[in-house]
């Protein structure tokens, strides 16, 4: 009872503390842990894509994933750890499609070129031996 | 204390509204919704079920945590930020199919390379056995030609003997018929020095030479007319005649009377006769062997002239003394 009087007492007290803690948990939900981890991962994962091929096969994926790495780097410094997070889990994920974007170009050119080098024997060898 | 409890349930109470007003999102999201098609249109494709199962598994994972998100009522930017995360694993597991279907072509066609190498060297390989073939078989056939050919020269050379030994044989064949054409020469040179040895002997006096033989004709100047009995002029004929016999006791005659067409022709064969016979009776006398002569009447038959005129007519009055040719004279005419 003598708490619940008090509470009532101090009431302009708790309003002050509630307007105080909401103000904390909007905080809390746009705040965030630092991303370290992903922004190393990230880092790697652009790092490893950054080969000749794909520069040559996937230039525009890589592109996007350097800049958003950039860009989850750049949200770091301003301390924004949420953008930094997806701006890296982002850039991982378009260092691995630049990757996987390269191969298959790469294994559609060498196929095609199999193809062609099959076909260029069978004629060869059509011409060699008619019969 | 109390207080205190208090406060910290009203604390978590507005943190939870606060966190109730942080989730107030729609229930759809448009990335997500592209980024589910996206996965779910890959899902659908054997060829990415089945060469990227693993990459396909972490696109479902990330569409589930986008949906989460979404249903959990997370800011719209984290569930963009999820949808776009799923969006790039299915196009990785897209990619990566496609990576693995191009190695697969690679590797069948190499496969084919090397088949296509290991005919065309089967066929190199058969091609040269059977050229090695062929060649035995032409050596073989070679030497059964060769053998043939020896057998063949084998054969020559014994005809070869044999064409010598016919030669030798027709050189003697040859030499032969030569002494026989030497002998057939000095047979004629006999014969013809025999009938120009007649013939010198019957000089002067009516002779040709027939089939039949040398024919002397002793025209009607021998003989009256109508009658056999020989002239006195015909004396010197009939030595001449004589004389042949006596150098040839051999020869044989035969004496042939003819007339002309004037009379009877039973007559005229009957006076042909006589006359022959005087004129073989006169031979005999004068020394020739009877039996080497004989006669033939032929009467007014086989005339040498036209009986129509005088003077044809005097012609076919005649007797013909045939000498029967001795046998190289008639064998070698």
């Amino acid at each position: 009872m003598n708490t619940l009087h008090s509470t009532r007492t101090t009431s302009t007290t708790l309003r002050l503390a509630l307007a105080c803690i909401a103000a904390a948990g909007l905080a809390a939900c746009a705040s965030a842990p630092v991303p370290n981890e992903q922004l190393a991962v990230a880092e790697a994962a652009v790092q490893r894509a950054n080969s000749t091929a794909t520069h040559e096969l996937a230039a525009v994926q890589l592109q996007r994933a350097s800049g958003k790495l950039a860009s989850a780097r750049e949200a770091m410094g301003s301390k924004d750890y949420e953008r930094a997070r997806r701006l890296a889990e982002q850039a991982e994920a378009d260092a691995l499609v630049a990757e996987s974007h390269a191969m298959s170009a790469r294994s559609r050119l060498a196929a095609q070129e199999s193809q062609d080098a099959a076909r260029v024997l069978r004629e060869e060898l059509a011409r060699k031996a008619p019969l | 204390m109390k207080l205190r409890l208090t406060l910290l349930a009203t604390l978590s109470a507005t943190a939870a509204a606060v966190l109730g007003a942080c989730s107030s999102m729609p229930d759809h999201n448009a990335a997500l919704d592209q980024a589910r098609s996206r996965y779910e249109l890959a899902q659908a494709n054997p060829q990415v079920q089945s060469l990227a199962a693993d990459e396909l598994k972490r696109a479902d994972l990330a569409l589930r945590v986008a949906q989460q998100a979404l249903s959990d009522g997370q800011p719209l930017a984290n569930v963009d930020h999820l949808a776009y995360l799923t969006d790039q694993r299915v196009t990785i597991a897209q990619d990566t199919a496609s990576s693995r279907a191009s190695e697969a072509v690679v590797k069948g066609a190499a496969a084919e390379r090397d088949q296509l190498r290991l005919a065309q060297r089967t066929r190199e390989v058969d091609n040269a056995q059977r050229k090695l073939g062929d060649a035995q078989q032409s050596n073989a056939l070679k030497s059964a030609e060769l053998q043939v050919a020896e057998r063949t020269n084998a054969q020559k050379s014994a005809d070869l003997q044999v064409a010598e030994q016919a030669n030798a044989r027709k050189s003697a064949e040859l030499a032969e018929a030569d002494a026989a054409a030497q002998r057939a020469q000095a047979q004629v040179a006999r014969r013809d020095a025999r009938v120009s040895d007649l013939e010198m002997q019957l000089q002067d006096m009516n002779l040709r030479k027939t089939e039949r033989g040398i024919v002397v004709t002793l025209g009607d100047v021998l003989f009256d007319s109508g009658r056999a009995q020989l002239l006195p002029d015909a004396g010197r004929n009939m030595d001449k005649l004589a004389a042949v016999f006596r150098r040839d006791p051999a020869r044989r005659a035969t004496i042939e009377g003819y007339t002309d067409s004037v009379g009877d022709a039973g007559a005229n064969v009957e006076l042909s006769g006589r006359r022959a016979s005087a004129v073989m009776g006169a031979l005999v006398s004068l020394g020739v062997a009877p039996d080497h002569l004989s006669t033939r009447a032929h009467g007014e038959a086989m005339p040498t002239a036209s009986n129509a005129t005088a003077a044809g007519r005097q012609l076919n009055r005649r007797v013909e003394i045939v000498f029967v040719p001795q046998g190289d004279e008639l064998s070698m005419k």
